[in-house]
């Protein structure tokens, strides 16, 4: 059985965060938009906890703790707008929302 | 008599700020009563500086104040009352005296009376500068202050077009000849180190030959403007434009003498480069000539007198350029009465025919104008060098000079001009005064003028007369700065040959001119005789097509090429660069900013290229940084160092 | 009061305009007028307290402003910039003074105090960071000036101004930063003060690169050919007033600024740039006065007469000697009095016809006689008229650079040729023939309030042209500092022979001159 170190803990993360990159690149659904951002956002996270656990300190995991904490709060916010943004337009498609052209 | 200098200088200019005041109100007599009065002043003072002069006192030489200084350069106002400029003094305010009082008559119907005198005194101030400055940069002054007033005055008749085309003109190419003035008075302070005269000509025998030719060359350009020497003689021509005792003041008698005053008062440095000098003095005898040949046929009358000026001014020019330079400032004084008398005397009959300029218009005027005639007709003797007349002692010294400086081919010229001189001078007077009354089917009652005007003009006609008795003592004077160099043919057999000869050609040339044109049934030229349709007549009368030439090769093309300059260089090169410069930047802006499409998956995908961008910039420093031994040997491997 | 009146002369007028916010609208002339002269007197007591026989800074001021980087509040006055000072609080009194009817004269008037902040901080700082905050802050009071009361093509005007400048004072800046660099490498302490900059001795190669960085800054403001193009637009566009304090002061900036930093921090770049400079000069002078004859417009004249005449005095600062650059600068204030009241003069009649196309006027000399007068009278001065004031400062200019080259001061001196032609041709067609166009038949003549403004100007043209020593004296001074100074900072071999060195005995060095001959 082979000892599972630090890289393979970054080479989960780096998965993670092209599989969120992806998503975040591709989906037109905006609630798909969120989940994508979370994957991004955990996979940052996994590689906050690795790192720290190599090195021995703790404040990476500290990191990934307040990242956690702003990324549920982001999407508590986020949901909020997402459903009045529904309650207006109908939809949560993200080819309708272009009002920010410049 | 420092204070007869001041108010000799000044009190012209306090003559013209009195008629300035008066200049936008109508006509006041005493706005010419006063500055004819203050140049009166002016020239009683000058006739005592100037008798201070003879009997033996010495030069009066003031510093007013400083003007620049700055560096090592240091020009102050100074002023200086030698031989040569007391001489110039004596002409300036005889002359400018005699016309103010003249314009008072002449001027009297015009409504810018007022303005005439305020300009007219302010040239004689300029004019007085002009000669009695002690350095180059005041001279330059006076210089540029004629300039000035000559423009005023050729233009003062300022609704005329003609007018004011004569005026820029006369100003432009006097400022093209001042271009070389001013790069002749650089030349003197950086070689010499000043521009005072005395110290600048003491340390001139010094300075490298051909420092010296170039300092005479561009001095002597400066005086081919003021002067209208060929090739920048046109503007005299056409300055006749201006009000007849302007013509007489400064187009006759001072102004135009300037360029001669430079090189008489400039004569250690011609000295030094007797080459330079005989240049000055082909011209002269060239210009002699070719201003002659155009007198004989023009039709305008003060233009024709405008030609014998430039003509005469060749022979001073001749004079000057050969060393004889108390001859040249001779003659320069009297050319001064005798031509200004002959001005003021075809004032008087433009006034008699309502401005008419056309003498074949004329004849017979003797009876009407019996002064005017007498005038004119005493002048035009003068100036033919009859004995015992100015013209007489005056011009044919300088064929004398020519003679005996062995330049024979300049004292056959100046020889034949004489001849001509005579004849288009008696051309004139006989077409003005005799043969048929021509002007009658015009319905004009010629009138003398006023008697005062006449009286004005008659010290002009008594000099005009005496000047020549004054031969030696004024030999003497100026000859305590001028080189003393007495001209005499050496046996008095040949002199008598000479003078006898000259005066028989001259009469000769009087006789045939009245012959021509004093009888009743003369041909007014009207473009169908034989003589009419010869080409060299045609080039006569076109003035050898250079008026012409300047209009077709100068003007237009300048004129073009601004035009170009403007529309295609400024506007379509220079300008258009810069704002293609910036539209380059609107331009990409304009691209670009579809980039925002506001799509967020769009806008997120360029994020994510740009974050994708960074970071392989990134992985690429950081390589190329931990490979740069490698690298570098792989590049001096290939030749790169 | 002394030991600050550089301060209180920076900025009283600009708490004076904050002030005149609170004013009422109808005695916002009034107060202008009180505030600029106040201005004025004070510029007026610095020049009497001004110790003409010192060649260096005086009223030296110095406040910390950053030391950990070397920038100061410092400020000082000289010859070569205490008569700019002078000339520009003139005119903003002037231009007050003779304002016209303007809509927002409140913001106008309050806009030109801030801009009599901005220029006066431009000629005291002595600091470089100091200097481009100024330098960089006069754009906005103009920018305001021909946007808000210009012309039709006003925005197109204004921006390209704007824009233009700012971005030959941007590579200014960045120049600003490498020399202070420098400094710091040389010294281990960070300067900008502009008279420690004196000291430091650059190499050859340094100095060239910094030359040319510095260069764009400046030759943007003057304007020098070929980045000349903005100013015929601002002209065009602004009013009457923004195009007097345009040409009078703000072009100067641009010069002042070589003498004060191009010469003294890289004299052997200068040198090394002399001839190239020349050339443009030369180009500048008779390529824009033949393009001055073909306009059509009185102010685009004058406009391009600008630049032409501010070739001349490229020229004259280039000459690299005692006489060049002092006729330069005595040509800057001449030229700043004459093209002033020429733009006054063309704002007179634009007032009374709302045009300025020559083709419209013709014999106006029947119906203006003192217009006539006074614009024949600052034309002749324009032209070069010994006795005027602008004579002065070209004779020295050219004077000066004849020491460097012979052909190229024969070809610059064509300048008092094409410059008689362009403003001759333009007074011919404006003033002399009879008056053709009905509308000009009963135009009333000059008035009092325009003859308060021109008067005192004809007044000092001929003041200053008859008796130019009061200026010309500390300017010499101050000038002949600077040239010793390149003189002992300059390295290469051509430099110092170039540029004169005052200390030896002269006359010993003519003499042998005339012995080499």
């Amino acid at each position: 059985m082979m000892e599972i170190g630090l890289n393979h803990y970054l080479v989960l993360s780096t998965i993670l965060f092209s599989i969120g990159l992806v998503g975040v690149m591709r989906r037109k659904n905006l609630l798909m938009l969120f989940f994508a951002t979370e994957i991004l956002l955990n996979a940052v996270n996994i590689a906050f906890a690795a790192i720290s656990h190599f090195y021995g300190d703790l404040t990476g995991q500290m990191f990934a703790f307040f990242v956690i904490a702003i990324a549920a709060s982001e999407v508590a916010v986020g949901l909020g707008l997402l459903i009045v943004w529904h309650k207006r337009h109908g939809n949560i498609d993200l080819e309708h929302m272009s009002t920010m052209r410049g | 008599m420092e204070l007869y200098l001041y108010i000799a200088l000044f009190s012209p200019l306090v003559g013209s700020m009195f008629a300035a005041l008066f200049a936008a109100s109508p006509k006041t007599s005493i706005a010419g009563i006063v500055p004819s009065f203050l140049l009166f002043v002016s020239f009683v003072a000058s006739t005592i500086l100037l008798v201070n002069i003879l009997s033996g006192g010495d030069v009066v030489h003031v510093e007013m104040m400083t003007w620049m200084a700055t560096g090592n350069l240091y020009i102050p106002f100074g002023f200086v009352v030698d031989q040569v400029s007391v001489t110039m003094m004596m002409v300036v305010t005889v002359v400018s005296t005699v016309v103010h009082v003249y314009s008072i008559g002449y001027m009297d119907h015009d409504k810018s009376f007022n303005r005439f005198f305020a300009w007219l005194s302010a040239f004689v101030f300029s004019m007085l500068v002009l000669v009695m400055s002690d350095n180059f940069a005041g001279l330059f002054i006076g210089w540029e202050g004629v300039g000035l007033c000559s423009w005023g005055l050729i233009g003062f008749w300022y609704h005329k077009e003609s007018a004011t085309w004569a005026a820029n003109e006369a100003f432009i190419m006097n400022r093209i000849a001042d271009l070389g003035m001013l790069i002749g008075l650089f030349l003197v302070y950086w070689n010499t180190g000043t521009l005072q005269y005395d110290e600048a000509f003491a340390a001139m025998p010094a300075l490298a030959p051909e420092v010296l030719t170039w300092m005479g060359i561009f001095l002597f350009i400066g005086a081919m403007g003021k002067s209208a020497q060929f090739p920048l003689h046109t503007w005299l021509a056409d300055a006749m434009e201006g009000p007849t005792p302007v013509s007489a003041l400064i187009h006759a008698a001072t102004m135009v003498t300037a360029g001669v005053y430079l090189v008489v008062r400039a004569n250690p440095l011609y000295e030094l480069i007797p080459h330079v000098g005989l240049f000055i003095a082909s011209l002269g005898a060239f210009v002699a000539l070719f201003a002659a040949s155009m007198a004989l046929v023009n039709r305008d009358m003060k233009r024709i007198i405008a030609y014998s000026t430039l003509s005469q001014l060749g022979y001073m020019f001749v004079a000057a350029g050969l060393g004889a330079y108390w001859v040249a400032l001779f003659h320069l004084m009297a050319h001064a009465f005798f031509k200004a008398l002959l001005f003021l005397g075809a004032g008087n009959v433009m006034h008699a025919m309502h401005d008419e300029l056309d003498p074949f218009k004329m004849g017979g005027l003797k009876k009407p104008l019996k002064w005017t005639f007498i005038m004119m007709t005493v002048a035009s003797v003068a100036l033919a060098g009859i004995y015992p007349l100015a013209g007489f002692f005056s011009k044919d010294l300088i064929l004398e000079v020519s003679l005996i400086e062995h330049h024979y081919i300049i004292y056959s010229v100046l020889l034949f001009t004489a001849g001509l001189t005579a004849f288009y001078s008696f051309r004139l007077v006989a077409l003005i005064f005799h043969g048929e009354e021509r002007y009658k089917i015009f319905g004009i009652h010629p009138h003398e003028a006023y008697k005062f005007v006449l009286i004005a003009m008659s010290p002009l006609l008594l000099l005009a007369v005496i000047a020549g008795s004054f031969k030696m003592t004024y030999f003497e004077m100026v000859t305590a700065v001028l080189p003393a160099t007495e001209y005499h043919v050496h046996s008095v057999m040949m002199y008598w040959i000479m003078t006898i000869g000259t005066q028989l050609f001259v009469l000769l040339a009087i006789a045939f001119a009245y012959k021509k044109y004093a009888n009743n049934a003369i041909a007014i030229p009207d473009g169908s005789s034989k003589m009419e349709n010869r080409l060299c007549y045609k080039i006569l009368k076109n003035q050898y097509y250079i008026p012409y030439a300047y209009e077709e090769y100068f003007v237009k093309p300048y004129r073009e090429l601004s035009d170009v300059f403007w529309k295609h260089i400024d506007m379509k090169i220079v300008d258009a660069s810069v704002d293609g410069i910036a539209n380059i930047f609107y331009s990409t802006g304009e691209k670009t900013r579809t980039m925002q499409s506001g799509n967020l998956s769009t806008m997120l995908k360029w994020m994510v290229a740009g974050t994708v961008a960074l970071l392989s910039l990134a992985v690429v420093y950081g390589l190329a940084v931990r490979y740069s031994d490698e690298i570098m040997l792989i590049l001096s491997g290939l030749g790169v160092q | 009061m002394l030991d600050h009146i550089l301060s209180i002369l920076i900025f009283f007028p600009a708490l004076a305009g904050i002030f005149g916010f609170v004013i009422q609208k109808d005695s916002i002339r009034a107060y202008g007028i009180a505030v600029s002269a106040i201005e004025f007197a004070l510029a007026l007591w610095l020049w009497f307290a001004f110790d003409s026989s010192v060649s260096g800074m005086q009223f030296m001021e110095q406040i910390a402003l950053i030391p950990a980087f070397g920038i100061n509040y410092i400020l000082g006055v000289d010859g070569i910039s205490l008569f700019i000072i002078i000339l520009a609080s003139f005119f903003t009194l002037i231009g007050i003074a003779s304002l016209g009817e303007t809509k927002d004269e409140k913001n106008m008037i309050i806009t030109l105090l801030f801009l009599q902040m901005t220029m006066i901080g431009v000629f005291v700082a002595l600091d470089a960071i100091v200097f481009y905050v100024f330098w960089e802050l006069s754009l906005v009071p103009m920018l305001y000036i021909i946007g808000a009361w210009g012309g039709p093509l006003r925005v197109y005007a204004s921006v390209k101004f704007f824009l233009y400048t700012f971005t030959g004072s941007l590579i200014m800046l960045v120049g600003m930063l490498f020399m202070a660099y420098f400094y710091y490498q040389a010294t281990g302490t960070w300067s900008f003060a502009i008279l420690d900059w004196y000291r430091l001795i650059l190499p050859e190669s340094f100095q060239l690169w910094l030359f040319v960085a510095f260069f764009f800054g400046f030759a943007i403001k003057v304007p020098m050919f070929p980045f000349h193009t903005w100013l015929p637009y601002a002209h065009g566009q602004a009013p009457t007033i923004g195009s007097v304090i345009l040409a009078a002061i703000l072009l100067k900036m641009g010069t002042y600024a070589f003498i004060r930093f191009s010469l003294p921090l890289f004299p052997d770049a200068s040198v090394f740039y002399m001839f190239p400079i020349a050339v443009l000069a030369i180009i500048m002078i008779i390529y824009t006065a033949m393009v001055a004859y073909a306009q059509k417009d009185i102010k685009q004249v004058v406009a391009y007469s600008s630049v032409s005449h501010m070739g001349v005095i490229i020229l004259g600062t280039f000459a690299l000697n005692v006489e060049g650059i002092s006729g330069s600068i005595f040509l800057m204030i001449g030229h700043g009095v004459v093209s002033g009241a020429l733009f006054l003069l063309v704002g007179v009649i634009y007032d009374r016809r709302h045009t300025k196309m020559m083709s419209e006027f013709g014999g106006l000399a029947h119906v203006m006689p003192r217009y006539a007068t006074l614009f024949g009278i600052m034309m002749m001065a324009s032209v070069g008229m010994p006795l005027t004031i602008n004579f002065v400062g070209e004779f020295l200019s050219l004077l000066g650079f004849y020491e460097q080259s012979h052909i190229l001061t024969l070809l610059a001196g064509i300048a008092i040729i094409v410059g008689a032609i362009y403003m001759l041709a333009a007074y011919k067609k404006m003033f002399f023939g009879t008056v053709t166009n009905e509308a000009n038949k009963n135009l009333p003549d000059v008035n009092k309030r325009e003859l308060v403004a021109l008067i005192p100007l004809v007044l000092i043209t001929i003041w200053l042209g008859v008796y130019p020593k009061p200026l010309l004296e500390p300017i010499n001074n101050s000038v002949e500092a600077i040239v010793q100074l390149m003189h002992d900072k300059s390295i290469t071999e051509e430099a110092k022979s170039r540029i004169p060195n005052l200390m030896s005995d002269i006359e010993i060095t003519r003499t042998s001159m005339q012995e080499v001959h």
